[in-house]
């Protein structure tokens, strides 16, 4: 079976930018604190998957910033190109943050043990002993990701809802084509750098029952709601 | 479970830190320092600004929140940004919006459509701002901003206290000048206070701007059908490649 490829997008709708907007863009750029935006420190690249189809399968650049050390919060791209378009987004929690969730909230969140103990889940660009320090903890920790652009369909706007997506749990999952394609442009090699991983372990309580939505599917429903009435509170006419 | 869920199931318990968990180390983040010089972030570079404003839930519009927008252009007509609770350092992530044209928005279904709002009252009535930025040097992309929609899904709701990002995603309405999307006072003041800034004055220099000749039928679909939307989580039949988990 293969994976479609989504490496070369089609582009998005739209006029190319107007010069006059790319200079003021630049400008405020230079003035404004970026505060959030200049803790993003890594670059991630792994695989998802949609909740309810593991067939539909998306290459996910993560770009991420640490809350704390228990937390981070991620960026996801479908590329780490100057166009890339921003598809989702990843939360990851170490177990014991995991462990406080209600069961039904477990329910969203995937394990990282098998995406970095095989090699599929790198950080390009950096070397393999230096990945592997943090790796290690990213082996026990837990994420949730949503992705709003679903690429993979040849979508050239962000249509429809957000999808719970998945990760890879198990060899025999992933697509070769996909795998040997980012292989390629990475220059990497899964299965190698899985050998270096060996030792590493994943949470320290196993592999919670309730994540990975139960070994079930999961997928996201749209449904209309009533508006709730306003306090009656004044406000200002704005 | 789902995203109009009144309150999470339980609050994670901890020392009230937010969101709960050890302090980073000094060695981690020499770690990522080291790492972070050796890989380039080409599509965080592409942010090219700061915006400030305010969003509601469109299921309980009484919901309304201080929104922080790291902006990338993509092309004249379509933009992606990264949502935060703040602009400091260590702000939430709470979620992405998609800006684009009125024009492009034309081009979608109407099923799509109800999902987007309009930006004009925003961005006239001043709550939409780039913090520190001289208003002259954004005139000319603010009027082309006033044309457009988005469509912001928020994945951590933080004004409700949680201390994880819990639940379904959110979708986020904008304000406007009827009554369910009018920018409470003390949340208006709040942010003017913090930036020393005047909305009302930034709309007094905004009143040249023009609106749009005609805005999409079907958003803002709060104002015209009294609804809003949810995202339920279900359980589902999967297709798999291979066993799972």
């Amino acid at each position: 079976m293969e994976g479609k490829n989504i490496s070369t997008h089609p582009d998005i709708p739209g006029e190319e930018t107007h010069t006059g907007t790319a200079l003021v863009e630049t400008a405020t750029a230079a003035i404004q604190g970026f505060g959030p935006i200049n803790k993003i420190h890594q670059h991630l690249c792994a695989f998802h998957f949609y909740g309810h189809d593991m067939t539909r399968q998306v290459e996910a650049h993560h770009f991420c910033a640490h809350q704390n050390d228990e937390m981070r919060q991620c960026l996801i791209y479908d590329s780490p190109e100057k166009d890339a378009r921003l598809i989702g987004l990843e939360y990851i929690v170490s177990e014991n943050l995991f462990m406080t969730l209600p069961d039904e909230e477990k329910r969203m969140w995937h394990s990282h043990e098998y995406e970095v103990k095989s090699g599929v889940l790198f950080m390009p660009g950096i070397p393999g002993p230096i990945q592997r320090q943090d790796l290690d903890k990213v082996a026990k920790t837990y994420g949730k990701v949503f992705h709003f652009w679903q690429v993979d369909k040849g979508d050239d706007l962000p249509l429809g809802i957000p999808q719970v997506m998945m990760a890879l749990t198990r060899d025999g999952q992933l697509y070769n084509n996909l795998k040997q394609d980012v292989e390629t442009r990475f220059h990497v090699c899964f299965d190698s750098e899985s050998e270096n991983r060996k030792s590493m372990t994943g949470p320290v309580h196993g592999i919670h029952p309730m994540a990975n939505a139960g070994g079930k599917g999961i997928k996201t429903v749209l449904r209309e709601t009533d508006c709730e009435p306003v306090d009656s509170v004044p406000r200002v006419f704005v | 479970m789902a995203s109009s869920d009144k309150t999470p199931d339980q609050m994670p318990p901890g020392d009230g830190s937010l969101p709960p968990g050890k302090g980073m180390t000094i060695t981690q983040s020499m770690v990522d320092k080291g790492a972070e010089m050796m890989q380039s972030f080409k599509p965080i570079k592409q942010m090219s600004q700061h915006v400030c404003s305010f969003a509601c839930y469109s299921h309980d519009m009484s919901r309304q929140i201080e929104t922080h927008h790291y902006v990338s252009r993509l092309n004249n007509d379509f933009l992606q940004c990264a949502v935060y609770d703040s602009d400091h350092p260590n702000a939430r992530l709470i979620g992405v919006e998609y800006i684009i044209s009125g024009r492009i928005l034309e081009t979608l279904l109407p099923e799509e459509q109800k999902l987007w709002h309009s930006h004009a009252h925003e961005i006239t009535s001043g709550l939409w701002t780039n913090p520190r930025v001289p208003e002259m040097i954004n005139s000319g992309e603010l009027q082309d901003l006033v044309n457009t929609y988005g469509k912001f899904w928020c994945t951590w709701q933080t004004d409700r206290g949680d201390r994880l990002p819990l639940g379904a995603p959110a979708l986020m309405m904008s304000p406007q000048e009827a009554e369910l999307g009018i920018i409470k006072i003390d949340l208006l003041k709040n942010r003017d206070d913090k930036y020393r800034m005047s909305t009302d004055a930034l709309k007094k220099s905004r009143a040249s701007l023009k609106m749009p000749e005609s805005m999409n039928r079907m958003a803002d679909y709060w104002k015209h059908a009294g609804k809003g939307f949810a995202i339920d989580i279900k359980e589902a039949q999967i297709k798999t490649t291979a066993p799972f988990p």
